[in-house]
């Protein structure tokens, strides 16, 4: 509580003192820029979580207070850029994988990153913490992702080569970064791409294609897993300690028309769940894209086995970032609460395989004399399915996982009056979703959610959000409220209320405490998960406090999930930059 | 922590009041082709907005600036430039997006694996600058309440 304290202080003088709007710092000829992010939460008891078994205050080993703090600090000078990353976890936040890794008591643990480049007109050469995707990803990606508490830079080297824009190659090396360690195995990749629009001379469309070749190094991989015969079947285990990839792409654009295909290989065996067996695998991605006027279009289409690429194979305990590529979920990742209150979360780590696409429509009705007036419509469908396929030696069988739909209509009525109407259908294998072969069945939810804002004047305006989930399975029915006000451009005040109204008897993951006795759900069970919350902006400081009572379940950001236990407490977050 | 303090506080003592430029990272356009952000620069005063299919403040504050656009291209020359930083999960989401939300007086520009994002230090979207003609970042906010999108104009009408 003390830090705390200490550093809302600091935070004060920092404030003041920067006072004059976007205050930048010249340094010699170059440019010094700096950017905070910093999360902290204070946990505070609470008797009713705790005695529904909810809250678990046991559980946290690392005291009543965690930080997660992000300081970096860039310097530019032309063609020349360094920068440092301080990850400092005082200590960290609950629900992060990361302590997979390290001491889950560690009280102070930091991670710094750092690099330095040159950029020419046609090459670049880095050195230090590399961040880079080829094509989508799917082979290869290093990325940070703060919400999930992900980094997996590669610190080595990179360069890349560009021909007239013709021709491109890229090739990197490095050791990555396994959270908030340094991993041992050498992962290392080369990029080629041919844009054949530019090489033909044709410039209204564009015509590409593209492919990468990525290995990883796993000293002993082999010996840690062989392969075993264990209850009757083989579970089949690792063939080399290098595992290689290749991949290529073709895209292409044209009026409005777009394709963008890719496909991968994983050519030796590879396992991303110790248990599994140990596999080759592929993917196919396929993208769509047609637009015409205020009409648009996007179809994604991915089949998947095995593809998951760990950094490091540990004998437990793997965690979603413990990976060299990017396989996104390409469900719509919804922003209302009730919607994302069972998030799809992947087949793949269950199973290995999955099947499935998705489909988004736009379309927006717009009057171009009154800009101020319009219709924006949005219609979404995702499927997704595990296959047939051989994992090893074991067979694994396909079943539908997961379907939604989601409609919605914005209406802006005039310069004063907006309003949102939503509703998603979702249908998930319980199994699946939350591992729970338990309750092996589907479970389905409808949501309904009314968005409405106000502007009372050019600086005044209140939002209202109200939100029910119906549900016959699962943990029954949900409602939800938000009431915002905002004094633009710097405040901005919250409530929000959210609760399980009709605690279901089998819904084990829902608020109600089930008595034997009178075969009834406890009334004092009806749990309310309340927040109340206030940001201030100022040029390039926000500043966000809130308190309430957090629900556990999964936070979901990009292409994985992390599980966040429930909690009561108080939530300062800040970000400065400049 | 305490050292992490020292290191901010030394920052905040050498402010200067000079402008930063913007920095040469590249970035996709709406036809999938690489370009360098600078290539923007032209001599017209530009709004860059930072944005994500996910981003719902994002999407609010791009409306309004997208409702009000016309009134004040009626004062000033100016121009949008959308960041998306969405990656391969919605990236393809989000160009039919700038479509279907009637953004087609904006340049849009994709930044899938957040390069631009972290050149210009943004940490959370929605982060938005205004940037001069010659490419030097006059300002930045971050977070988005209805009607603080005044304010960008306003800076884009000092800059004159």
């Amino acid at each position: 509580m003390k830090k705390f304290l200490l550093f809302v202080g600091i935070l004060a003088v920092a404030t003041f003192t920067t006072n004059e709007a976007s205050a930048q710092i010249k340094v010699g000829e170059g440019q010094l820029s700096v950017a905070l992010e910093s999360n902290n939460i204070y946990y505070t008891p609470d008797k009713q979580m705790v005695d529904l078994g909810l809250d678990k205050p046991e559980d946290r080993v690392r005291g009543d207070f965690g930080s997660n703090d992000y300081l970096k600090v860039d310097y530019r000078l032309g063609r020349f850029s360094a920068g440092v990353q301080i990850d400092g976890y005082l200590p960290g936040l609950y629900g992060y994988d990361q302590y997979t890794y390290q001491q889950r008591d560690s009280k102070l643990t930091a991670f710094f990153t750092k690099y330095v480049q040159w950029e020419a007109e046609n090459w670049g050469v880095r050195l230090g913490d590399i961040y880079d995707q080829f094509g989508s990803g799917l082979i290869f990606r290093t990325y940070e992702d703060r919400a999930l508490g992900f980094n997996n830079a590669l610190a080595g080297g990179r360069a890349y080569y560009n021909i007239n824009n013709m021709v491109n190659v890229k090739v990197l090396a490095g050791l990555p970064r396994l959270y908030d360690v340094r991993s041992n195995n050498p992962v290392w990749g080369a990029d080629l791409s041919l844009s054949i629009s530019d090489m033909v001379g044709w410039y209204d469309g564009l015509v590409s294609i593209e492919g990468s070749y990525v290995g990883r190094y796993q000293k002993g991989a082999t010996e840690l897993f062989p392969t075993k015969e264990e209850f009757g079947t083989t579970v089949a285990g690792m063939d080399s300690d290098v595992v290689n990839m290749v991949s290529g792409r073709a895209n292409f654009e044209y009026k409005g028309i777009s394709f963008r295909g890719e496909y991968v290989a994983k050519l030796n065996n590879d396992k991303f769940n110790p248990a599994l067996s140990a596999a080759k695998g592929n993917v196919i991605n396929i993208d769509l894209g047609y637009n015409y006027k205020r009409f648009s279009a996007s179809a994604t289409f991915r089949r998947q086995v095995n593809m998951t690429a760990p950094i490091e194979l540990v004998e437990s305990g793997i965690g979603g970032g413990n990976t060299i590529n990017y396989i996104p979920l390409i469900t719509r990742q919804h922003t209302y609460s009730l919607a994302n209150l069972n998030p799809y979360r992947g087949t793949s780590v269950h199973t290995g395989g999955e099947i499935g696409g998705q489909i988004d429509l736009y379309y927006s009705l717009r009057n171009p004399k009154a800009r101020g007036k319009y219709w924006n419509f949005h219609a979404n469908f995702s499927m997704f399915n595990t296959i047939d396929h051989k994992l090893g030696e074991m067979d694994m069988e396909g079943r539908n996982a997961w379907i939604d739909f989601n409609f919605d209509v914005e209406r802006q009525w005039n310069k004063k009056f907006k309003t949102t109407f939503f509703y998603s259908y979702q249908r998930w294998d319980e199994e699946i979703n939350h591992y729970d072969a338990a309750v092996a069945h589907y479970c389905d939810s409808h949501i309904f959610v009314a968005d409405v804002t106000y502007k009372i004047n050019k600086k005044h305006s209140v939002r209202v959000e109200l939100q029910y989930l119906n549900s016959d399975n699962y943990e029954g029915d949900w409602l939800a409220g938000t009431i915002e006000y905002n004094l633009a451009p710097k405040f901005s005040i919250y409530v929000s209320d959210m609760w399980n109204c009709e605690a279901m008897q089998d819904g084990q993951y829902g608020n109600g405490i089930w008595n034997p006795d009178t075969l009834e759900f406890d009334d004092h069970a009806l749990l309310h998960y309340y927040q109340v919350g206030a940001t201030f902006t100022h040029d390039f400081l926000r500043l966000q406090l809130s308190y309430g009572r957090n629900r556990a379940g999964y936070v979901c950001s990009g292409g994985s999930c992390r599980y966040q236990p429930a909690y009561t407490g108080a939530n300062l977050a800040l970000t400065l930059s400049f | 922590m305490k050292k992490l303090m020292f290191l901010m506080l030394a920052v905040m003592v050498g402010f200067g009041a000079s402008a930063q430029s913007l920095p040469d990272v590249k970035v996709e356009n709406q036809e999938g082709k690489v370009i360098s952000i600078q290539d923007l620069v032209d001599g017209t005063p530009m709004i860059i907005s930072f944005w994500s299919t996910t981003c719902k403040p994002c999407i609010m504050e791009l409306n309004a600036i997208n409702e009000s656009l016309y009134e004040w291209l009626d004062e000033v020359d100016m121009k949008v430039v959308a960041v998306s930083v969405d990656d391969a999960r919605t990236v393809s989401r989000a160009r039919a997006m700038t479509q279907g939300q009637g953004w087609d007086d904006y340049v849009c520009v994709y930044d899938k694996n957040q390069d631009l994002k972290r050149a210009m230090n943004v940490s959370l979207t929605p982060h938005t600058f205004v940037v001069d003609g010659k490419g030097n970042i006059v300002a930045s906010h971050s977070g988005y309440t209805p009607g603080s999108e005044q304010e960008l104009f306003e800076e884009i009408k000092a800059l004159k």
